[in-house]
């Protein structure tokens, strides 16, 4: 058996057998490169999120997060380490002036001489260590970092979220029940009223929507997020054409046993729409969570309202230059909604396909 | 005051139907959550009590219509009166009417075209309307290709189906904060990508330096174009697309390398490369003296191939950092701009794309393959045609979303350089609401606009496909 023909053999025997050819090659590759494309920035974001301030400043590239030692030297205060390689000898120093092409440093374990050395022999002294402070610090208000109030941008976001979704959950089902399950007067009116609104795109009426808002009295609350964007044409849209598919014989049934429209929509059709229902809830919890120009504009001017989202661009505007914070801030910030991903993914991916979501 | 009805509201809704529901029957203790459940749905049952049954649909359509009805529908009539007003004033009614004022300002400009002449209400208007929509020409057909073309990988019998589908729709899930921060990492002067494209750059001009690479380079490309080329000229095993695809993309590194229009002092070799690729491949799929075309290709290749001095084709100079969002007049703001887009949107589309692809039954490629078509020929008969109703709603739908963008563009390059990136949405942000003096109603003749823009956009959309539209 040739080399080539032991590495591409496939199962099965000669006549059922299915070559890997090359249109498999090309698929494989275009699948290796996207997801690379898709990973490789958010890898390298939480990667580099672990890393010490200055490693972060300096736009250290390596992949490890790798922090200069620092040592307390007497009289001198704090110090980074270098690593001074001579005649094939290593010995651990501390600059003792500035840094030129020959700079003065000091041995740790004798800090009063002073040697003149090239400074390409000098190596910075490296350990492996993970920065968690990037992560602490704004989170528990240390070492200065009190602007970013972590726990009740939680919150908010939270409250947001998990409110929103419950209200989109529950009105647009009842609506998509009444459009789907009951003949009345005006019924192909308000189901091409609520498919019409698909076509309303948000921003077109950003500016009156704050009028009605504000006229509301619920601008600056957080219920200025949630109640405007609670009726979702495409929740509506996406139960009535589930619902659809629910044998009427089993709501006739049921009013034979004298039960009530709301005890047959609570009790029969919302557990049989489960499937619409759990897609049309991850779809809510991915918008609401990452929703950033409502509230930008509903919510920007209380900062005890802010949600995660609009609190970490503020952080980042104020402190433009705190890459560690920043970075640390953002994955926090990733990993909720990264955790319901891995969680749900094979249900968000075949559920959101076989639904027929538009 | 607002609040306080709701207050009421909610009050006599919970006692009120406590009442009620307690009159009409008992509950024990472990019944509370369906105690719970009653007394939400005690509006529709008394709806029910007080109608029959015809009235159930509209108590249950109610919530969904009151806040379509306020918060959809009056603020689009609202827009219109808006933009009629004048003033900063919040009070709906202490507004001026003004008329078309606010519509004149943003006309006010010797052309349209050239936002320069206009005022400044019109200048940064128009600049932003322009803006939108070459981004939207550009970035729609970009990612509704990528979107097709991973939706038929991932339709494909491979290995893993699930975690690659799920790996392209990740994107989807992160917010726009997140996104512009990561990219805002990897595209930063001194980041990551930059750190990338230096050293291999520096790596590969290192590797041109040594002896003998401009040989050995020749050689090893010699053999994969004969390889390449035997195996696209294969007759009678079946054509292979494939294979022709990967001759096609050779072809246009080469010219890319050789620059063979250089010679009469031209520039865009690369361009004519890929149009000639791409013309042999269309010429090779519809079977049309593929062999002559697919030979002469081959031996043009081989001449560029000849004509290659490798070592300086990987001689880049000194590499000097590009600061990817902020250099003004070099388009990488526009480019990185269209590409995250892409990376963050096109996993959903591709999930709907590839709900259509499923839904195309599998007898028809069987029967196909028994007429030993090819599957280009399939593609363009079979699939196309089938996933057109899909294809098409993808299309208005990202359409209308990428007339939004906003977020990425605000968060990443905030409008700039200068204002190459600034969208008609973010003009529409800070007019209303980031500026000290807020013209409302300027805002909103500015929306009112943009919606006309996607209105057209989207009924000629839906008329140029209206035999296969679903919508």
């Amino acid at each position: 058996m040739s080399v080539a023909r032991f590495l591409t053999r496939t199962a099965g025997n000669r006549e059922t057998a299915q070559r890997f050819g090359l249109q498999d090659v090309l698929a494989y590759g275009y699948l290796v490169l996207g997801v690379l494309m898709i990973l490789v920035p958010v890898l390298w974001t939480l990667f580099s999120s672990v890393k010490s301030e200055t490693a972060v400043d300096s736009f250290d590239t390596r992949l490890l997060p790798l922090a200069q030692v620092t040592a307390e030297i007497e009289g001198e205060g704090k110090k980074p380490l270098w690593v001074l390689a001579e005649d094939g000898e290593e010995r651990l120093v501390f600059k003792a002036g500035p840094t030129r092409k020959i700079t003065e440093v000091s041995p740790l374990d004798d800090p009063d001489t002073v040697l003149e050395v090239p400074r390409e022999q000098l190596s910075p002294h490296e350990e492996l260590r993970i920065a968690t402070e990037n992560y602490l610090d704004p989170i528990l208000k240390r070492n200065g970092q009190t602007t970013f109030d972590f726990f009740t941008y939680l919150w908010n976001s939270v409250f947001v979220t998990v409110a929103a979704t419950l209200i989109t959950l529950l009105i647009n089902a009842m609506a998509a029940f009444a459009l789907s399950k009951y003949r009345f007067r005006g019924r192909l009116t308000f189901t091409i009223l609520i498919v019409a609104t698909l076509l309303i795109p948000p921003s077109i009426i950003l500016v009156s929507l704050f009028f009605v808002v504000w006229s509301f009295g619920i601008f600056g609350s957080l219920w200025g997020v949630i109640i405007p964007a609670a009726a979702t044409p495409t929740g509506v849209f996406l139960l009535r054409q589930y619902m659809l598919t629910i044998p009427d014989e089993l709501l006739e049934a049921a009013r034979m046993d004298a039960a009530s429209e709301w005890l047959i929509f609570w009790r029969i059709v919302m557990p049989l729409s489960l499937p619409a229902l759990s897609v049309l809830a991850i779809l809510s919890v991915i918008w609401r969570w990452n929703d950033f120009l409502w509230p930008l504009i509903v919510l920007i001017s209380d900062p005890t309202k802010h949600t995660l989202q609009l609190g970490l661009t503020q952080f980042a505007g104020e402190f433009n230059s705190d890459f560690h914070y920043i970075l640390a801030m953002t994955v926090v910030t990733l990993i909720p909604i990264t955790l319901v991903f891995v969680w749900l993914q094979r249900f968000i991916t075949t559920g959101i396909a076989t639904t027929g979501l538009k | 005051m607002a609040g306080l009805m709701m207050a009421l509201l909610g009050l006599a809704w919970v006692i009120g139907g406590s009442l009620w529901l307690l009159a009409r029957r008992r509950y024990a203790l472990r019944q509370a959550p369906q105690f719970a459940m009653d007394l939400l749905g005690v509006p529709v049952d008394l709806a029910q009590r007080v109608f029959g049954r015809g009235g159930v649909p509209y108590a249950l359509l109610l919530p969904n219509l009151l806040i379509f009805g306020f918060f959809t529908f009056l603020p689009m009539l609202l827009n219109i009166y808006v933009s009629m007003t004048g003033g900063s004033s919040i009070a709906l009614f202490d507004r001026p009417f003004v008329g078309l004022q606010k519509f004149a300002e943003l006309f006010d400009c010797e052309s349209l075209l050239i936002p320069k002449t206009c005022t400044n209400a019109g200048y940064n208007f128009w600049t932003g309307m322009w803006n939108t929509l070459l981004f939207v020409l550009v970035q729609v057909p970009v990612m509704v290709a990528a979107a097709m073309v991973t939706a038929l990988v991932v339709n494909r019998d491979i290995k893993g189906r699930g975690f690659w589908r799920a790996m392209f729709f990740y994107p989807v899930m992160l917010s726009p904060v997140v996104i512009a921060n990561i990219w805002n990492w990897v595209l930063h002067r001194k980041g990551a990508l930059n750190a990338v494209v230096g050293e291999a750059q520096g790596g590969l001009t290192a590797l041109a330096g040594m002896a003998g690479f401009d040989i050995v380079m020749t050689v090893l490309l010699g053999i994969v174009l004969m390889v390449v080329t035997e195996r696209a000229l294969r007759a009678g095993e079946g054509p292979s697309l494939a294979w022709r695809a990967v001759f096609g993309g050779l072809f246009v590194l080469l010219a890319a390398w050789a620059q063979p229009l250089s010679l009469l002092g031209l520039p865009g070799s690369t361009l004519a490369g890929a149009v000639l690729a791409a013309g042999l491949l269309w010429c090779v799929a519809n079977d049309r003296a593929a062999r002559a075309a697919l030979t002469l290709a081959a031996v043009l290749a081989a001449a560029m191939l000849l004509a290659i001095q490798f070592d300086a084709v990987f001689d880049f100079g000194r590499y000097r950092p590009t600061n990817w969002l902020v250099t003004p007049n070099t388009g990488w703001p526009f480019f990185w701009l269209v590409f995250v887009f892409c990376w963050s949107h096109m996993g959903f589309y591709m999930l709907i794309l590839l709900a259509g692809l499923q839904a195309i039954p599998r007898d028809l490629y069987e029967a196909a393959r028994m007429d030993a078509t090819t599957p280009w020929r399939a593609f363009w008969r079979i699939t196309l045609p089938l996933v057109m109703p899909t294809l098409t709603v993808v299309i208005v739908l990202s359409l209308i979303r990428s007339f939004q963008i906003f977020d990425e563009v605000y968060l990443l390059t905030g409008g700039g350089p200068g204002r190459e990136t600034f969208m008609v949405v973010q003009n529409i942000y800070e007019v209303a609401f980031s500026s000290n003096n807020p013209d409302y109603g300027q805002a909103a003749a500015g929306s009112i606009l943009m919606a006309l823009v996607i209105a057209v956009f989207t009924f000629v959309q839906l008329w140029l496909t209206r035999r296969q539209s679903e919508l």
